[in-house]
């Protein structure tokens, strides 16, 4: 991952990652460099004046697309002595277009030597990370009298980075010069191009025709305009969960990403830098996180993903009839089949998700179209769950990869490697069924069991599916209770054996209302309780089990997002105040970011840093991490759709003073909820 | 004997309906290039009823792949997407009746799909 002294800019999936001086100096450990349809395209782009490199005096990511860097000759010393400065101004939409302004401030003139280093290696996406030595193609680069062509070729796969300016360079097969005269106080500017070609045999872009909205800048401000105008509006006492609202929202247009097949329309991608893609379950939980602020992304959502619902059996990218895409890729290694993202099925909660996605949208749209348009493919859906994803034949979702060299092993939210484990610390063998799966596909069941019922005609499938939702339950609170410890298994193995940790999971089991009554207040102690509770939020594995670790990723890290499901889940329950506790954890550690919550940060007491540590890898903005304080908000103003108009019941701690939420869109038109802090937490957590 | 391109249109047309189809209208064609020889085929979805002939004819989306590699497509030994990704094949028009069509494409014929454990156990 890039350092913390990296530059990001994007629009769409072209973004741009920088040092501090705006240089590209890309490797394996510096992944820096243009990016677009995961290639890269510049993988250097180095600025000197008089053969000297630049050192950065600060520099402005303004907003998401555009960055400005203030820049002297020489690297840092104790003294700058500057008698020039330098200012680049670049700007991502679409192409890439950098703007050098040179200053003169000394008396006398000086006659200056501008030169850019460019260049690509044209790594795939999964391949920056890695030392780049056998690409199978060829590169090539031409420099024309008016243009540096970089470009990258094997077979029909063409690449290319095309730079030019609008004033007269030497172009050169590494990069571009210009030899200027400044007078005292005099100033020179040139205005660098820089596009990237993904080019079909035919000459033709691939993306033509797609773009979002327009790619110069006024068209990128006045849409982020648009989007932030569009949105409900959040002020609050003490400006901090106003503030996190504001960046959260600025960032989730950021994020907005338009995938080659939908034409133009835009859904939630996963994260900044390293995925800037369609990921089946980061965007549908992204989705259920922003519908009371940005419902229309879930239609777009809903429609693309079905749209590229499965329909085959194929192992290479574990595809069957009926699964929701787990994530999509455009690169060389997806092209060439050596990754299976074309797109990738490998994930077994995306496809329950989806169902759930589209009653939840249709509770706060009334778009009954949308529930009739996809009746098919929520059908299909809930097949694949029962004859598809059965694999022990017990009556759950089950997973194992049949792409065994490069698909995934943990196809779950918490897919890394280690993250499902026996209390002594062993892994299970395949296949695996995870806990919170189980209960998403329940809420599936239910809600598609309204559907049917109210809008499909087919009452005798409703009745179907809420019978086998009851006997889901009832199988699902019998095998998987740990009974000494007070809490559901994180997974069980093929043989039935539990995977007996303590573990965030818990929390979407009662979002998903899988849990039996009598045993919630059991589950709402363990969330809030010192073992899972760290202060900030509720921790991915709880401490004192054999591979909890502050800093594990899915291993007692404490994700943002998974919080947000979390505090759902309690409010539903009737867990008002320990919901608010998990809320005002959260919020508080995002004002230590900034308003922008990382993707996760580490699992200590908070009494004992003070202030939450960033998970070090951590990909950031991360759209689900974006769109927790906004389901957070809505969990502790318990707005909710009702019979056709908006109920709100808020409960929020003392210190969160009062907020409002202002035109609230929904099936209601528009609405207005008010809150203020009551509750007193102090007596609740530890 | 019949090649596979043919048979797999052949069927379609016979079929006239196809379920996965139903929200999609339009017309693509499929330009097969040999050499200096292009097989056509057209064919128009209009809400998942489908229409095929043998001829060169205006179209939303003109599909452009050599007969060989269209012939793997429609057998499943090869996928469209990344074909597409590839510049192997080429898109004019409405990517999205690709995208579309490309679902109906079979899977590879060696891919069992699921390992029930449940099956392996009774096998």
């Amino acid at each position: 991952m890039a350092g913390s002294n990296t530059v990001r800019i994007l629009d769409g999936n072209t973004f741009v990652v920088s040092e501090d001086t705006g240089d590209i100096e890309a490797t394996p450990s510096e992944p820096t460099g243009l990016f677009s349809l995961d290639t890269r395209y510049l993988s250097k782009w180095v600025l000197t004046v008089n053969g000297e490199r630049l050192n950065a005096l600060s520099y402005d990511d303004l907003q998401y697309y555009e960055a400005r860097f203030f820049l002297v000759p020489g690297m840092a010393t104790h003294y700058v002595d500057a008698k020039l400065s330098i200012i680049r101004e670049r700007v991502v939409g679409g192409s890439f277009r950098e703007t050098l302004t040179i200053l003169n401030h000394d008396e006398k003139a000086v006659d200056l030597e501008i030169r850019m280093d460019a260049g690509s290696d044209f790594a795939d996406l999964f391949q920056v990370k890695d030392e780049i030595l056998n690409k199978k193609g060829e590169l090539y680069a031409e420099a024309e009298p008016d243009r540096l062509r970089l470009g990258y070729r094997r077979g029909n796969f063409k690449r290319e980075t095309v730079v030019s300016t609008n004033q007269p360079a030497r172009y050169d097969n590494r990069g571009f010069a210009f030899s200027v005269h400044l007078e005292p106080n005099e100033q020179w500017n040139v205005l660098i191009d820089v596009q990237t070609f993904a080019i079909g045999p035919g000459g033709r872009d691939l993306r033509i025709g797609l773009r979002a909205h327009g790619t110069e800048r006024l068209a990128l401000q006045h849409d982020l305009e648009e989007w932030i105008e569009k949105a409900p509006k959040v002020n609050s006492e003490h400006g901090r969960v106003a503030a996190t609202y504001r960046r959260s929202l600025v960032d989730l247009a950021a994020l907005r990403f338009s995938p080659l097949s939908l034409g133009g329309q835009t859904l939630p991608a996963a994260g900044l830098p390293w995925f800037m893609t369609m990921f089946g379950r980061d965007s549908i939980l992204t989705c259920l996180q922003v519908l009371p602020f940005a419902p229309e992304m879930s239609k777009t959502t809903l429609r693309i993903l079905g749209a590229l619902q499965g329909t085959r059996f194929d192992d290479f990218r574990d595809e069957d009839p009926g699964r929701i895409l787990h994530e999509m890729r455009y690169g060389e290694t997806a092209a060439f089949e050596e990754q299976p993202h074309s797109p990738y099925y490998g994930s077994v909660d995306a496809t329950p998700l989806f169902v759930v996605l589209l009653d939840e949208y249709e509770r706060w749209s009334g778009d009954v179209a949308l529930v009739k348009e996809l009746e098919r493919e929520c059908r299909a859906a809930l097949r694949w769950i029962d004859d598809y994803a059965d694999l022990v034949g017990n009556g759950y979702i089950w997973y194992e990869r049949r792409n065994t060299d490069t698909g995934l092993e943990n196809q779950c939210w918490k897919d890394s490697w280690d993250s499902v484990s026996y209390a002594d610390g062993s892994l299970p063998p395949f296949p695996r069924a995870s806990c919170e799966v189980q209960g998403y596909a329940y809420d599936a069941k239910i809600r598609a069991a309204r559907m049917a019922r109210e809008f499909w005609g087919d009452p005798g499938y409703a009745e179907q599916l809420e019978r086998e939702a009851a006997e889901l339950k009832a199988r699902f609170n019998r095998d998987w209770w740990v009974d000494d410890g007070g809490f559901y298994a994180l997974a069980l193995d093929p043989q039935g054996r539990k995977c007996d940790v303590l573990s965030s999971n818990i929390g979407h089991l009662l979002w998903s209302g899988i849990v039996d009554d009598e045993r919630a207040p059991r589950i709402a102690e363990h969330l809030i309780g010192p073992r899972l509770w760290s202060g900030w939020g509720v921790r991915t594995l709880a401490e004192g089990e054999v591979r909890y670790n502050p800093i594990g990723y899915h291993n007692g890290a404490i994700w943002p997002f998974d919080n947000s499901f979390v505090a759902w889940g309690l409010r539903r329950y009737g867990f008002a105040e320990e919901a608010a506790t998990v809320a005002n954890g959260i919020l508080d550690a995002a004002t230590y970011f900034d308003g922008r919550l990382p993707e996760a940060f580490g699992g200590y007491q908070r009494e004992l840093t003070k202030f939450p540590v960033e998970y070090p890898t951590a990909c950031s903005p991360q759209a689900w991490s974006t769109g927790a304080p906004l389901l957070l908000i809505r969990t502790m103003l318990g707005l909710e759709p009702h019979e056709g108009h908006l109920a709100v019941d808020p409960r929020l701690p003392v210190g969160m003073g009062r907020i409002e939420v202002l035109d609230i869109p929904g099936r209601w038109g528009r609405v207005d909820a008010f809150a203020r802090g009551r509750l007193d937490l102090h007596n609740l957590a530890g | 004997m019949v090649d596979m391109t043919t048979r797999f249109f052949e069927d379609l047309d016979r079929r006239g309906f196809e379920p996965l189809l139903v929200k999609t209208s339009g017309t693509l064609r499929f330009d097969l290039h040999e050499g200096a020889q292009t097989t056509h085929w057209l064919l128009e979805i209009d809400r998942g009823n489908l229409r095929v002939r043998q001829e060169d004819g205006e179209a939303d989306t003109v599909v452009g792949t050599d007969p060989r590699l269209f012939g793997a497509l429609v057998d499943g030994e090869e996928n469209a997407i990344a074909a597409l990704l590839r510049g192997d094949m080429t898109v004019v028009g409405d990517l999205r009746l690709v995208l579309q069509i490309e679902r109906v494409f079979p899977g590879p014929p060696d891919s069992r799909g699921p390992h029930h454990a449940f099956a392996r156990r009774a096998a």
